[in-house]
C-alpha cells in the first residue's frame, strides 16, 4: 500500500455563476488498495471533488493525477481506468439490471462474452441474480442502489469513485451494503474513494480518511489516528478542593483537559474504558478525595461537530478547533 | 463514434416497450392520411379546375402525400430532443457522460433512432395511402429515382428538425422551456409551407413565406416526383435546388451540433 494512486494539487473549484470556492486548494494523496474516505457535510464539496477527479467537472485551478493520467490533458485515459457511482442513481429504469450493466459494459468496449461474464459474477456478488433480468423500475432502493454499485465495476477499474453509497436506505440495508463494498475491495483488487456524511460508514469501511468542509481539508489520517482523537471520551470529576482538582490536571494519558466550574475538572482520555482504572490508580496514588464521577462517551454527531460544527462555522478560528488541531499534533508525536 | 451503437439500441428497446407510444407513432401516419385525405377531398372534386390548384395530381391524397411524409418526419424528429432532457432529468445522462465515449454520440443515438422510427413510418404511410380507395395513384409506376428522392428529402427534412431540437436541448433543462419552443413554432412552420395546401389557396404573403420554409422544399420534391412521373428540365432544375438546399441545410446542421455536444453537453 505504497504506491500513490492519486494525488492533487491545490485542485480548486468555482462554479460558474458562483463565487464560492466548492473545493478550495485541495491537497490529497491516495494510495493503491486502500479504502479511503472523504467524510464532510452537506455541501461540503465531496460530491464536487469526485466530479473532477472522474472528469466530470472540469477544475478551474490546480492539478490531479488519477491512475497515473492528468485529469485535464487526458481525461479520456482516466474515464477507461476508473468506476464511478455517482450520488444520484443514473441507470435506466425501461431496461432490466442486467441489460444497464451490459450497456455500460459496451461504452468500455468490454468484449461482450467477457461482460457477459463480469456482469453474471457482480450480479452474483450484490445478489440480484434473481431481478436481473427485471426492469429497473420494479427494484427496491436498496436493489437500485446495488445495481449502481456493479454498474461502476462493469469495466473492472482500477479506481472506483463511490459517492455516498448508502443515501436514504435503512440501517440493515447499509450494513449490508457495506458488506458488499468490503467485499469488493477484497475480491476486485479496486482502489474505492468513498464519500459520506456518516463516520460510522467510514469508520466501518476505509482505511484512510479526510475530513473536508468548504472544500478545505481539515484532517486526514488512519482511522485509528483519527478515531483515537475523535472518540475522545469526557471523564467530569469534582473533588474535596480545588488543589485536588489541580492535580489531576498532571494526569499523563490525557488528550485534554478542561476547567469545569469550581473544583470540578474536564479531562478528555482517548478511551474511557482502558484508561479509567488509570485514573482511579493516580487519584489513589495522589489520595486525593473524589466526590462526582461521571463518564461521557461522545455521540458521533459531536465528534462530527467538533470538525466541521463548531470550530470553523460558529466561532471562526475558534478555539476549539485549534484546540483539536493542536491535540493531532500531539497525538502524532 | 464509440458508444452510439449501444445507445441507439437502448432508444430502440424504450421505444418497443412503451406500448403507447410504439402504437401511437405507428397509428399517427394512417391518421394523418385519412383526416387530410377525407377532409380536403372535396378539393379535388370541385371542378376540373382542381385539378391544376393540386398540381395535377390526379386526388388529393396523390397531391398531400409528400406533405405528410415531410410532416411525419419533422414532427418525430421535433420530439427527440425530449428524450435527452429526460435523460438529464433522470439521471441516466450522469451515466453516459462518466463513460468514455463520445458526448455527440448520445446526441446522435437519439437523432439515428428517430431516423429509423421514421423511415418505418414513411413504410407504413405510402402502404396506408396506397390501399385507401381513391389514394395514392403515381403518376407512370414508382420508379427507383423517385424513391430515393422521397427518401433523401424525409431523411434530410428530419435530420433538419432533429439537430435543431437535440442542440436546443444540449442547453435546455426544463422538458415544458422544450415544448414550449415545440408548440411555439411547429403550427406555424406547417402552415406557413406548402405541405397540406396548394400554394394557389395561400395569401400573398403566406406564399412568399413558403417558398424559403425548408417543409415546402422536403413536400415539393416529393410532390414533383410522385405527380409527374417523367420530369421536364425545368422541373428537374426547380427539383435540384430544393433538394440542394436541404443538403445544405441539414449537414450544417449536422455538424453544428456534432461540434456543440462535443463540447459539452449540459449536466
Ligand atoms: N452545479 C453546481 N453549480 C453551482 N454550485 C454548485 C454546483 N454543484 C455544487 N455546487 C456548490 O458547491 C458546493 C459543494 O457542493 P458538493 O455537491 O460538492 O457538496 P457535497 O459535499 O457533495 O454535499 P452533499 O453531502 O450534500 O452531497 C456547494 O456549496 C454547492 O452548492
Ligand atoms: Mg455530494
Amino acid at each position: 500500500m505504497t504506491e500513490t494512486i492519486i494525488k492533487t494539487e491545490n485542485l480548486t473549484k468555482t462554479y460558474s455563476g458562483s463565487n464560492v470556492k466548492a473545493v478550495d486548494n485541495l491537497n490529497i494523496e491516495i494510495m493503491k488498495g486502500e479504502i479511503y474516505g472523504l467524510l464532510g457535510p452537506n455541501g461540503a464539496g465531496k460530491t464536487t471533488t469526485i466530479s473532477m477527479l472522474s472528469t466530470r467537472v472540469a477544475p478551474s485551478g490546480g492539478k490531479a493525477i488519477v491512475a497515473g493520467y492528468d485529469i485535464i490533458k487526458d481525461s479520456l485515459k482516466v474515464r477507461k481506468v476508473i468506476g464511478v457511482v455517482p450520488q444520484d442513481l443514473t441507470t435506466d429504469e425501461d431496461l432490466s439490471g442486467y441489460e444497464n450493466l451490459m450497456m455500460v459494459a459496451s461504452f468500455y468496449d468490454v468484449n461482450k462474452n467477457k461482460a457477459k461474464e463480469k456482469a453474471a459474477q457482480l450480479l452474483r456478488l450484490v445478489d440480484l441474480e434473481e431481478a436481473a433480468n427485471k426492469h429497473v423500475k420494479t427494484y427496491s432502493g436498496g436493489m437500485r442502489k446495488r445495481l449502481e454499485l456493479i454498474v461502476g465495476l462493469i469495466n473492472e477499474p482500477e479506481i472506483l469513485f463511490l459517492d455516498e453509497p448508502t443515501l436514504g436506505l435503512d440501517v440493515q440495508t447499509r450494513s449490508q451494503m457495506w458488506k458488499y463494498i468490503r467485499d469488493i475491495q477484497e475480491k476486485l483488487d479496486v482502489t474505492i474513494i468513498l464519500t459520506s456524511h456518516y463516520l460510522d460508514e467510514i469508520d466501518a469501511l476505509s482505511s484512510r480518511v479526510t475530513i473536508i468542509d468548504h472544500g478545505k481539508v481539515l484532517v486526514t489520517g488512519t482511522s485509528e489516528e483519527l478515531k483515537a482523537k475523535l472518540k475522545g471520551d469526557i471523564i467530569m470529576m469534582t473533588f474535596k478542593t480545588q488543589e485536588e482538582a489541580e492535580k489531576i490536571k498532571e494526569f499523563p494519558n490525557l488528550v485534554d483537559v478542561k476547567d469545569n466550574g469550581p473544583k470540578s475538572v474536564r479531562l478528555k482520555v482517548q478511551d474511557s474504558d482502558r484508561e479509567l482504572p488509570n485514573v482511579i490508580e493516580f487519584i489513589s496514588k495522589n489520595q486525593l478525595s473524589l466526590t462526582r464521577m461521571t463518564v461521557q462517551k461522545p455521540s458521533l454527531d459531536d465528534v462530527f461537530l467538533e470538525y466541521t460544527g463548531k470550530g470553523i462555522r460558529d466561532a471562526e478560528g475558534g478555539g476549539e478547533f485549534r484546540q483539536t488541531m493542536f491535540n493531532m499534533r500531539r497525538l502524532r508525536r | 463514434m464509440s458508444g452510439l451503437l449501444p445507445l441507439t439500441s437502448r432508444e430502440f428497446k424504450k421505444w418497443y416497450r412503451n406500448p403507447i407510444s410504439l402504437v401511437t407513432g405507428l397509428i399517427q401516419p394512417f391518421f394523418w392520411i385519412a383526416l387530410f385525405g377525407s377532409a380536403f377531398a372535396g378539393l379535388a372534386d370541385l371542378s376540373g379546375a382542381s385539378n391544376s390548384i393540386i398540381e395535377g395530381a390526379p386526388n388529393y391524397i396523390t397531391f398531400i402525400l409528400g406533405g405528410v411524409l415531410t410532416i411525419t418526419g419533422l414532427f418525430t424528429a421535433m420530439f427527440t430532443g425530449v428524450n435527452l432532457i429526460f435523460d438529464r432529468r433522470l439521471g441516466t445522462l450522469g451515466r453516459f457522460l462518466i463513460a468514455p465515449i463520445k458526448r455527440s454520440s448520445i446526441v446522435f443515438s437519439k437523432i439515428f433512432s428517430a431516423i429509423a422510427r421514421i423511415i418505418i413510418q414513411v413504410a407504413i404511410l405510402i402502404g396506408a395511402a396506397l390501399v385507401l380507395p381513391d389514394g395514392l395513384r403515381f403518376a407512370h409506376g414508382f420508379t427507383l429515382f423517385d424513391v430515393g428522392v422521397l427518401i433523401a428529402a424525409v431523411l434530410m427534412i428530419s435530420f433538419i428538425f432533429a439537430s435543431i431540437f437535440n442542440l436546443i436541448a444540449i442547453r435546455i433543462t426544463q422538458p415544458n422551456s422544450l415544448f414550449g419552443i415545440l408548440n411555439l413554432i411547429n403550427l406555424p412552420l406547417l402552415f406557413t409551407s406548402t405541405a397540406m395546401f396548394p400554394p394557389d389557396l395561400m395569401a400573398g404573403w403566406i406564399r412568399t413565406v413558403a417558398k424559403y420554409n425548408p417543409v415546402s422544399w422536403s413536400a415539393d420534391s416529393i410532390r414533383t416526383v410522385i405527380i409527374n412521373g417523367s420530369l421536364t428540365s425545368s422541373q428537374m432544375s426547380q427539383l435540384g435546388i430544393w433538394l440542394l438546399a436541404l443538403f445544405v441545410l441539414a449537414v450544417a446542421l449536422v455538424l453544428l451540433t456534432y461540434f456543440l455536444s462535443e463540447k459539452g453537453i449540459r449536466e
